[in-house]
Formats: structure tokens, C-alpha cells, sequence
């Protein structure tokens, strides 16, 4: 196998607040190949997001990288000088926030803003950057691209909008995109087109992508591999249609359950009891213990490590779920 | 049988632009103060009987909100007719609509800011049923139900004395629902109740307000962006854009044989984990026009793939095509022109 | 309820922030002066008969001709200064508590109005508050102390007159963000009349930056009541305000009876540095937005 262009091990990133510390990432571990598009699922409290600003370097206090590795192309990012981390972000990796109206400079126009994306990372002169800025617009859907360069966020309706950001995290031709909940905000007439465009365009360009989101459904839409975190940990990762189809760790099954099924309509659906444990205060042994209906006396002592299961799947269960109990 | 709630061309406009002051101009030597106007809801009409659900969904801005907001006359509707047990109460005023109020009720969408997190669990509960009573009911009463409430909802005692910030989403949920039964109501309006939640969380306040509606005979107005939840509660469904009811029908029909393109476009965009519908795709361009100015003739028709010179001429009405099933739409007299 | 306070954020915050101690400590010893003043000094600076001319103009002990019996120096008709800043503290606190919360009073009530009920009641209340804003305050309230003669209860309506507008604005603003939300609503849907609303559900929500206002307000107006006092139409000469005293001792100024006026303008700048240094703490620590 070859080597992944994105290896993150074991990362720990906590936040220092008054109340206690908040373990949001607590050993997480993952690998992305070069062209691969991986979900990262979680509800929200998961860490997820928090995944996505550290291998960016972007964790300001009181929160700080408390441990692990971060490697791109084996290279380490944690602790990496500043300027280092600067070189990365945008031309290596780049983001896609979920909000479009936060995300862009409502007081300069979109042309400056993407300009000033090509002029710190690439050589191109004026005329070239400007023409590779209308190659891009156009390129994530944007008639009359010149004129548009022009006119300032607010000119443009919230899924416009998200194409202009998506188009300035392409434009220094990054190799990982990581995209932040990228449709949330959006309606699901929008979102389809902009998961369209967003995997044609990573596709064509033979980039990667990490797509942070809480809906299950998206991700199986768009990505190729699948990693659930919970509280601050991976609880379960593998292929798409491992995951979905037959998953190990009930957590991941009780997220799949928990979407009404079209074809089979019960009067009640299936539901994950309780609600996720206050994160500085997690209980001994396997956090998802007290809303697991397979808890059983050994998940109360031990965190159970994240193994190999059937298939693709890797969980972190000490009583997985088998294919036969598949959905 | 009168229905629970019957609504009749509903419409609701809001002026925009601000004050007085902020709109003040001269033209031509005339002092004008233009409003703008916001059409909302643009003529409305459906029927809630007791114990069913109805299910409005469309995309944001399509006025789905504001016509459960309107209906539980938190704004005063431009026109129309809301009759709630066959009387009309659009224009009652704060008087007579206490006991209007006592039959329908209302969940939120957000249970961060639906909760005033200035009270306690126990005042924010009690809060509609005082109302109803003026005070008149015995302090030892109210606590009793206020109690009983909560731990319908799953929630216990000792929760009543705290505040809102002291509880996750979805516990807050459970107490907006207290909140909307304490007065026994027989319609209850829920304005994108789980849309907030995590999906864990979803299915748990789901299941409770299927229960609740068994159990007490509820009806609903379920205000929903989401189809696998709507397929899930709903008896029957409207689809709502930009104002305009396009298409109303039984749950399974809508869902098997939808006929409106728009109705169409939705059930194929909305990602599944699981294979999709048996609906030929339909893609749609571009984004909602504004409802500032609406388009002529057929609302949808700027995004619609078989839009042709008709649409643009004329305004498609509700018609029926099937069993209780309604369709605002041209297509239905020339359905030659569907390519799909 | 108290070891709550005492291992709260709010309270380990105040622990680490010197400012915010600094502050509070000054607060705390104009909090003693003003409750106990008078019995912390020898002296009845409003009783005349106990007065002695023999004593005019001395300088503070430290000096040459000092007396340890006036710590500060002595003015004109040999009352202590020191008494006298004393007493006049408690004037200007009071002057200066009282317009806070009288312009809270009336202006919190029209911002809830303005931001309540919008529509032309917010045009005229807020049209009102913007001409107000555009004259200096103190135009305002010399305007108002000319018309009306001096006195405090002429001070106070002339401060109240110049500070609702602070309130007004604040309020509207909160109210404004506040009454779309869904408690509101449910308020609504609940059957609560109006009032009940604003008294219920809106005011208690809009508290917070009403009294981070206050606390600076409280400052602004007893520097423009010393301003007053100064020009002489702020409070009545027999119950001198500090800066009434500032004025006072100025005019004996440049013949080097500095002590006369150097120490009121002191004390009147320490009260107003230390309710600044509380009212910014306080700023910080309940705006949610910097949080």
C-alpha cells in the first residue's frame, strides 16, 4: 500500500476552560490516500470540527494539540512553526466552512479575495491570477464569471455563496480539502448541487477531501471511507458500504437506526437512550457504556481499543456487532 | 364532522424597511414613504382533522413558518380564514383568543432561545396553564400538573427547579413539549421540532410525540424541511414554495406518485443512507426568487425544467388528480409536456 | 447559594484581573466613606458654630504648620478639608446614584416601548433620544439648571434629562434582538398580555447591559454634577458636592493654597477611575459577545 498523504495519529487536542478540561479530541487516529474522500461523523460534541481546525493548525487557546502527529506526505504538522503551517494552509490543505455568510470578507469584493488566495501562494502574475480566478468561478458554476469577480459576498444568494468559497479552497490547487459541515446551512435543493460540484471537482483534480458533517445520509452520498467519532474518539471506521451496511459498534448502529426508513414504517423508531455524557466528566471505561443496549459488566472497567473487525471495519467495542445482525 | 383546523386563503404579508423616518423621500417634489412589501404566504388552504398529522415542508423561505406562526396568531394574518373547531379566529383579539389558545399549542424549532432563560422549568411549563386559569387555580394544583408534565416527557422532579441553560437540547425540547400540553390542548403546532436536535436525539422526541398524539388524540401541524422525518409522522403532506401550496396529499401518495416538478425535485435531492426513491431525477437550476417580487403566473416556474409560455401567463390553482391529492400545476392538463 | 458565588467563574475571574481589584477596592473604601464618613471625622463641616477662623488656611499635617487634628489642611472659615470631602462625597454619590437611577428608570421603559412596539412610537423615541445625543450633554444641562435655578433636585432632573438616552438606546437594542426569539413567542402563544411580556420575559433578559451602563453612568454624572458645581449652578453652597469644593478652593488656588481644591479634585478622581475599572470588569465578564 502506499504511503497516505494525510496520517493523523493519536491526536489530542483539549481545551482549558474554567469548568474543567475538555478532552474534544481524546486519540484519534485515521489515514487518507491521495484522492480519497473521508467522512468524519459525529454528533455535535463529537470533536469532529475540532479534528478538522487542528490538522490546520488553527487551535487557539484555551484549547491546545496536547499530543500525536499530524503527518502530510510523513512530514509532522503539530508543532511545525508557524510559517510553516502557513505554507501549508490553502496551497496543501484548504477548508470549506458550513456558514458561506462568515466565511467570505463581507467588505472586499470576491475578485480580491480570491486574488489575494493566488498571490500568496502561487508566482502568477496580475493578468494570470485574474485568469485563473474566472476559470474558477466558471468552473463551480458561476455565469459571467469577469463580471462577477466585481461584486461583494452579499451580492450573491447563500448557495452562490458557498461556490465562491468552495472555488477559493480550490484555487492554489490544495491536495486535501477539508470541508466543515460545507451544506448544512443550505436547502436540500442546494445542497444536491453542491455536493455535486463539490465531488466532481475534487474528482477532476485528484484531490482529497475530509467532509466533516453530522448527516449520515451525506456522507454515504460522498464519501469512501467513514470514520464515527464519539466523544473525542474513533468508535468505528471502514468503508462506505461497510459502515452503513453492516455496522460493528452500536453507536454507529443506533445513528443508522435512528433515521426513519421509508421502506419499513414502524410507529416507532428505533432511538439511542439518554444523551451524550458531559465530556469533562466521562464515565470509566467505554463512554457510550450508558446508553449502549450491549453494555454489559467488562465495558464498565475497560475503554475498549479500537481493533480490527470483519471486513474494512475497524471498531472499538468489546461486543461488536456481527454481519448477521446487520440492519 | 367539523375539522380541527380548517384554513382558508391564508395570506400574510410584512412591510419592510423600517420606520417611518427610515423611509421618508422625495420624489418630484412629493413626500413619499414607500413600503416594501415581503408576500409571505400567498393564499393558503387546508384542512387538520382531530387526531392527524399534517406535514408542511418546503425549502427556507417558502412560508411554511410563517403560516404555523400565523395560525398560532403570533402575527395577525393579512387575510384569510383560520377556523379552529370551525370558528374563525384570524381576527379575535387578545380576549377572546385565550380560549382558542387553550385548544392549540406550539413546539419550537430552536430549544435554545424558545425557553426564556430567565425562568425556571417549572414557571416556563406552568406559564400557558396560569394564563388559562388567571391565577385563580390553587398554587398545590399547578404544581401537581406541572410535575406530572414533566415526567411525561421524561423528565423528573428535581428538574423542575432549574434552569434552561442546566439542560441539553433535546431535554429542552421535552420541556417546550411539557410546556405546549399543560393546557390540554387538541391541536399542537410544531415548528421544525427536531431540526435543531442531533439525529441520536431526533428519533427520541419523535418517538414522544407519537406517543403524546396517540395518547391523547392529538393533531399536528408539523412544520419540516425534512422528508425522511415528514414520511415518518405524517399523514398527509403539503409542499409549500415561495408562499403557495404546489401539491397536497396523502403521505403514501405523495410519496409514491408525486406530481408536482418541485415535489419532484425535492424527494430526488434529499440525500438517503438507503436506495433511492423510485423517482426519475429531476435536477433544478439556480436558487428561490424573491418573494419581495414574485414572479408572474406560476411561482416555480423560474426553476422549473418544463416551464413553458403558459406558466409565465398564468397562475396554476390547487386541482385534484387523485384521492384527496391536489396539484397547483399546468402539467396536469398538458401532461405531454413532462419529458421525464 | 454564597459558596456558589465564591467558586464561580465570575468570582475567579475578578481574583486574577488587578484592575478589577484595584478597583473594587476603591469602591469599597468610598462605600465606608459614604456610609460612615461622619464618624470618621472630628469635624461638622455644616455646623458653622463649630468653626474656628483661627484655624483658616492651614496647610495639610505634613507640612510646615500642619496640625494632626486636620490630616489635609484647613480652608478659609477653618474647616477641615478632609471633613469636607468627606461630606461632600456623600453628596456627589448620591447626586450621582440617584440620576442613575432615575434616567434607568424612565429610559429602560421608553427602550422597551421603542423596541417593543416598533413602528412609529420607536421613530419618535428614538428621533427624540438622537437630537438629545447631538447637543454636548453638559450644553443640555446648563441649559436646563438656568432655566430651572440650581438645587439638587434641579441637578437631578437636568442629569436625568441627559442620561435616559444611554438607557433608551441600550435597551431598545437588547429589546430589538430579544423579541423574535421563540420564548417570546411562546409568550405570545401562551396568551400573555404585552405587558406581562415585557415585564416577564424581555426585561429580565435585558438587565445584563443595563447595569454595565450603570455602572459607568454612575461616573458620568457625578463628573457632570462637579462640572456644574464648578460653574456654579450645581448644588446649593451649604452642601458643598466635591465639586462644588473644587471650585471653592480654586479660587484660592494661585495664591498656594493648593490643598483647598487639589485634594476634592483627588478623591473625585479615584471614585470615578474605580468605578470605571469595576463597570469595565463587569463589561467583560457579563457581555455574552466577549465571551
Amino acid at each position: 500500500m502506499t504511503a497516505p498523504l494525510l496520517s493523523v495519529r493519536d491526536l489530542r487536542t483539549h481545551f482549558h476552560t474554567f469548568s474543567g478540561v475538555v478532552k474534544a479530541v481524546n486519540g484519534v487516529s485515521f489515514d487518507i490516500g491521495a484522492g480519497q474522500v473521508m467522512g468524519l461523523v459525529g454528533e455535535s460534541g463529537g470533536g469532529k470540527s475540532v479534528v478538522g481546525f487542528s490538522i490546520l493548525g488553527l487551535i487557539d487557546p484555551p484549547g491546545r494539540i496536547e499530543g500525536g502527529q499530524i503527518l502530510l506526505d510523513g512530514q509532522d504538522l503539530v508543532g511545525a512553526p508557524e510559517e510553516a503551517l502557513r505554507r501549508v494552509r490553502g496551497r496543501q490543505i484548504s477548508m470549506v466552512f458550513q456558514d458561506p455568510m462568515t466565511s467570505l470578507n463581507p467588505l472586499h469584493t470576491v475578485g480580491r479575495q480570491m486574488d489575494e488566495m493566488l498571490r500568496l501562494h502561487t508566482d502568477l502574475d496580475a493578468p494570470a491570477r485574474k485568469a485563473a480566478c474566472i476559470e474558477m468561478l466558471e468552473s463551480v458554476g458561476i455565469s459571467r464569471a469577469a463580471e462577477r469577480l466585481g461584486a461583494y459576498p452579499h451580492q450573491f444568494s447563500g448557495g452562490m455563496r458557498q461556490r465562491v468559497v468552495i472555488a477559493i479552497a480550490l484555487l492554489a490547487g490544495p491536495r486535501l480539502i477539508i470541508a466543515d459541515e460545507p451544506t448544512t446551512a443550505l436547502d436540500v435543493t442546494i445542497q444536491s448541487q453542491i455536493l455535486k460540484l463539490m465531488r466532481r471537482q475534487i474528482a477532476d483534480r485528484g484531490a482529497s477531501m475530509i467532509l466533516i458533517t453530522h448527516d449520515l445520509a451525506v456522507v454515504s452520498e460522498m464519501a469512501d471511507h467513514i470514520t464515527v467519532l464519539y466523544c473525542g474518539k474513533v468508535v468505528e471506521r471502514g468503508l462506505t458500504r461497510d459502515v452503513i451496511g453492516a455496522p460493528a459498534h452500536p453507536y454507529t448502529r443506533g445513528l443508522i437506526d435512528s433515521i426513519p426508513d421509508p421502506r419499513h414504517r414502524q410507529t416507532r423508531l428505533s432511538q439511542i437512550p439518554g444523551t451524550v455524557p458531559d465530556i469533562r466528566n466521562l464515565p470509566v471505561g467505554c463512554s457510550f457504556r450508558e446508553r449502549c443496549p450491549r453494555a454489559q459488566a467488562l465495558c464498565a472497567q475497560a475503554d475498549p481499543p479500537l481493533t480490527a473487525q470483519r471486513a474494512s471495519l475497524h471498531a472499538a467495542c468489546h461486543f461488536p456487532l456481527t454481519e448477521a445482525e446487520a440492519p | 364532522m367539523t375539522p380541527m383546523l380548517d384554513v382558508r386563503s391564508l395570506e400574510q404579508e410584512f412591510a419592510i424597511g423600517g420606520g417611518l423616518f427610515d423611509r421618508l423621500r422625495f420624489e418630484r417634489g412629493r413626500v413619499l414613504a414607500p413600503r416594501k412589501i415581503v408576500h409571505a404566504v400567498n393564499g393558503v388552504s387546508f384542512t387538520i382533522n382531530r387526531g392527524e398529522v399534517l406535514a408542511l415542508v418546503g425549502e427556507s423561505g417558502c412560508g411554511k413558518s410563517t403560516v404555523a406562526k400565523t395560525i398560532a396568531r403570533i402575527y395577525r394574518p393579512t387575510s384569510g380564514e383560520i377556523r379552529i373547531d370551525g370558528k374563525d379566529v384570524a381576527i379575535l383579539g387578545h380576549r377572546e383568543m385565550l380560549p382558542v389558545r387553550a385548544r392549540m399549542q406550539m413546539i419550537f424549532q430552536d430549544p435554545f432561545a424558545s425557553l426564556n432563560p430567565r425562568q425556571k422549568v417549572r414557571d416556563i411549563v406552568a406559564e400557558p396553564l396560569l394564563e388559562q386559569t388567571a391565577g385563580r387555580a390553587a398554587r398545590a394544583e399547578v404544581t401537581d400538573r406541572t410535575l406530572a408534565l414533566l415526567a411525561r416527557v421524561g423528565l423528573n422532579a428535581e428538574h423542575a427547579g432549574r434552569y434552561p441553560h442546566q439542560f441539553s437540547g433535546g431535554q429542552r425540547q421535552r420541556i417546550g413539549i411539557a410546556r405546549a400540553l399543560s393546557v390540554n390542548p387538541a391541536l399542537i403546532i410544531a415548528d421544525e421540532p427536531v431540526s435543531a436536535l442531533d439525529v441520536s436525539i431526533q428519533a427520541q422526541i419523535l418517538n414522544l410525540m407519537m406517543d403524546l398524539k396517540d395518547e391523547l388524540g392529538l393533531a399536528y401541524l408539523f412544520i419540516s424541511h425534512d422528508l425522511s422525518v415528514v414520511h415518518h409522522i405524517a399523514d398527509r403532506v403539503g409542499v409549500m414554495y415561495l408562499g403557495f401550496m404546489v401539491e397536497n396529499a396523502p403521505r403514501d401518495a405523495l410519496f409514491a406518485t408525486p406530481r408536482h416538478p418541485y415535489t419532484r425535485a425535492l424527494l430526488s435531492a434529499a440525500p438517503t443512507i438507503r436506495e433511492k426513491r423510485d423517482v426519475a431525477e429531476i435536477e433544478l437550476s439556480g436558487e428561490v426568487p424573491s418573494a419581495l417580487n414574485l414572479p408572474s403566473g406560476c411561482c416555480f416556474r423560474t426553476r422549473c425544467p418544463f416551464a413553458w409560455g403558459r406558466c409565465t401567463a398564468e397562475r396554476p390553482t390547487l386541482q385534484a388528480v387523485g384521492d384527496d391529492h391536489t396539484v397547483a400545476c399546468h402539467l396536469i392538463d398538458e401532461p405531454e409536456r413532462d419529458r421525464t | 447559594m454564597m459558596s456558589g458565588f465564591w467558586t464561580s467563574e465570575f468570582f475567579h475571574n475578578w481574583r486574577h484581573n488587578a484592575s478589577a481589584i484595584a478597583g473594587s477596592t476603591l469602591l469599597v473604601i468610598f462605600a465606608v466613606i459614604v456610609l460612615a464618613g461622619p464618624l470618621l471625622v472630628a469635624q461638622d463641616p455644616y455646623d458653622v458654630g463649630s468653626l474656628n477662623l483661627l484655624d483658616s488656611y492651614k496647610p495639610p499635617m505634613w507640612l510646615d504648620g500642619g496640625e494632626s487634628a486636620f490630616p489635609l489642611g484647613t480652608d478659609g472659615q477653618g474647616r477641615d478639608v478632609l471633613a469636607s470631602i468627606f461630606y461632600g462625597t456623600r453628596v456627589s454619590v448620591l447626586i450621582g446614584v440617584s440620576a442613575m437611577v432615575l434616567s434607568c428608570l424612565i429610559g429602560t421603559a421608553l427602550g422597551l416601548l421603542a423596541g417593543f412596539y416598533g413602528g412609529w412610537l420607536d421613530s419618535v423615541i428614538m428621533r427624540i433620544a438622537d437630537v438629545q445625543l447631538s447637543f454636548p450633554s453638559m450644553l443640555i444641562a446648563l441649559f436646563l439648571m438656568s432655566a430651572f435655578g440650581t438645587g439638587i433636585d434641579k441637578v437631578l432632573i437636568a442629569l436625568t434629562a441627559v442620561g435616559w438616552v444611554v438607557y433608551a438606546r441600550t435597551v431598545r437594542g437588547s429589546t430589538l434582538s430579544e423579541v423574535n426569539k421563540e420564548y417570546v413567542q411562546a409568550a405570545r402563544v401562551a396568551g400573555l398580555r404585552d405587558g406581562k411580556i415585557i415585564r416577564r420575559h424581555i426585561l429580565p433578559n435585558v438587565l445584563t447591559p443595563v447595569i454595565v451602563v450603570s455602572t459607568v453612568q454612575v461616573g458620568t454624572f457625578i463628573l457632570i454634577e462637579a462640572s456644574l458645581s464648578f460653574l456654579g449652578v450645581g448644588v446649593p453652597i451649604t452642601k458643598p458636592s466635591l465639586g462644588l469644593l473644587i471650585k471653592n478652593g480654586f479660587d484660592v488656588l494661585f495664591s498656594g493654597l493648593w490643598w483647598n481644591s487639589v485634594f476634592p479634585g483627588l478623591f473625585i478622581m479615584a471614585l470615578v477611575f474605580g468605578i470605571n475599572l469595576v463597570g469595565d470588569f463587569l463589561r467583560d465578564e457579563l457581555n455574552p459577545r466577549l465571551k
